[in-house]
């Protein structure tokens, strides 16, 4: 009777052991996936480029330079990033006669207001490299040509200049 | 004596019954988070890829455990990074962003798909790593500020 009360507490001790052991068969561990989100862009219409009264048959510029008359775009982001700008610009702006056509586009980008810090010319197009200030702000010009006919019909014409930014 | 004979009987008929003890009677299983994936500074609408070969990068886990035994690697996978106040980015997982090394080196990886169970095999001395990649893919008006998510690796050591 003895010998077989013995025997019961080795079996139940080697169960246990198994259990146990078979408890140590799987482990884990983690870990962590980190990423820092910099400041997502903005960009802004400020004014419209502006031809204000025009003559058929007499082509008027508005340079970039124009501060008051330059269509303006404004620009803010994570500061000194490199950025991409894509221009979509119309041919023609239309109203009550023919389309008034509209074209040789020039910009000028800057990182104030005034054009006077980092102020660069350049072609509005598919594909413009900039950077943004050290203040994560950009602000870009742009100007361009009408050219009426002489039987242009009076009155307002519109057209619309898109301008994409991206990192 | 006869009490000897009877504890070797039984001894017997347990080891037939369970998996041998002597993968579970080696080296204790462990798996360590060494090294998480870091993708540092992205720009919103910017994705940006973290190869599970990128030494400085790429998550690392470091498995021990009996010599030469057969393990499965299980990952628990998130599917965004959180961020302030609850902001969500997505981040993906590829067929071959995960690696297993049983020399533990970066450049010597076998890949596989995170998303499904690996079956790899410890070393000679009981060791192995697997590295891990991700992309990261932070939208046009992702909200600024620090993500985190948290990447899980079950190792079930194989009967």
């Amino acid at each position: 009777m003895r010998t077989a009360s013995q025997l019961s507490l080795a079996v139940l001790a080697l169960v246990v052991f198994s259990a146990s052991a078979a408890q140590a068969q799987t482990n884990n561990a983690t870990i962590q996936a980190t990423a820092t989100v910099q400041s997502p862009i903005n960009v802004v219409g400020f004014q419209p480029l502006a031809f204000g009264n025009i003559f058929p048959g007499i082509n008027k510029l508005v340079d970039p330079s124009d501060l008051t008359n330059a269509g303006r775009f404004d620009v803010t982001g994570q500061a000194s990033t490199a950025v991409t700008l894509s221009f979509t610009l119309p041919a023609a702006l239309t109203g009550p006669g023919a389309p008034l056509p509209i074209g040789a586009y020039q910009a000028i980008r800057a990182d104030d207001a005034a054009q006077t810090t980092n102020a660069f010319f350049f072609g509005p197009g598919a594909s413009n490299a900039a950077t943004l200030s050290g203040a994560g702000a950009l602000h870009v010009w742009v100007g361009a040509t009408v050219t009426p006919p002489t039987n242009q019909a009076a009155g307002l014409y519109t057209g619309t200049i898109t301008m994409t930014v991206v990192y | 004596m006869k009490l000897i004979s009877w504890l070797a009987v039984g001894a017997s008929v347990l080891g037939a019954a369970v998996p041998p003890p002597v993968r579970a009677q080696g080296r204790p299983l462990t798996v360590t988070g060494v090294r998480g994936i870091t993708f540092g500074a992205v720009l919103p609408g910017v994705p940006r890829v973290i190869p599970r070969t990128d030494p400085a990068n790429s998550g690392q886990l470091d498995i021990r455990g009996p010599n030469q035994i057969q393990v499965l690697l299980t990952f628990i996978l998130p599917l965004t990074m959180t961020g302030p106040a609850g902001a969500l980015m997505p981040l993906t997982f590829s067929s071959a962003d995960a690696g297993y090394s049983q020399s533990q080196s970066i450049a010597s990886q076998v890949g596989f798909d995170p998303r499904q169970p690996f079956t790899a095999t410890l070393s000679n001395n009981g060791r192995g790593s697997v590295f891990v990649g991700a992309t990261a893919s932070p939208a046009a008006n992702q909200r600024a500020g620090a993500y985190t998510a948290t990447i899980t690796l079950t190792v079930t050591v194989l009967p």
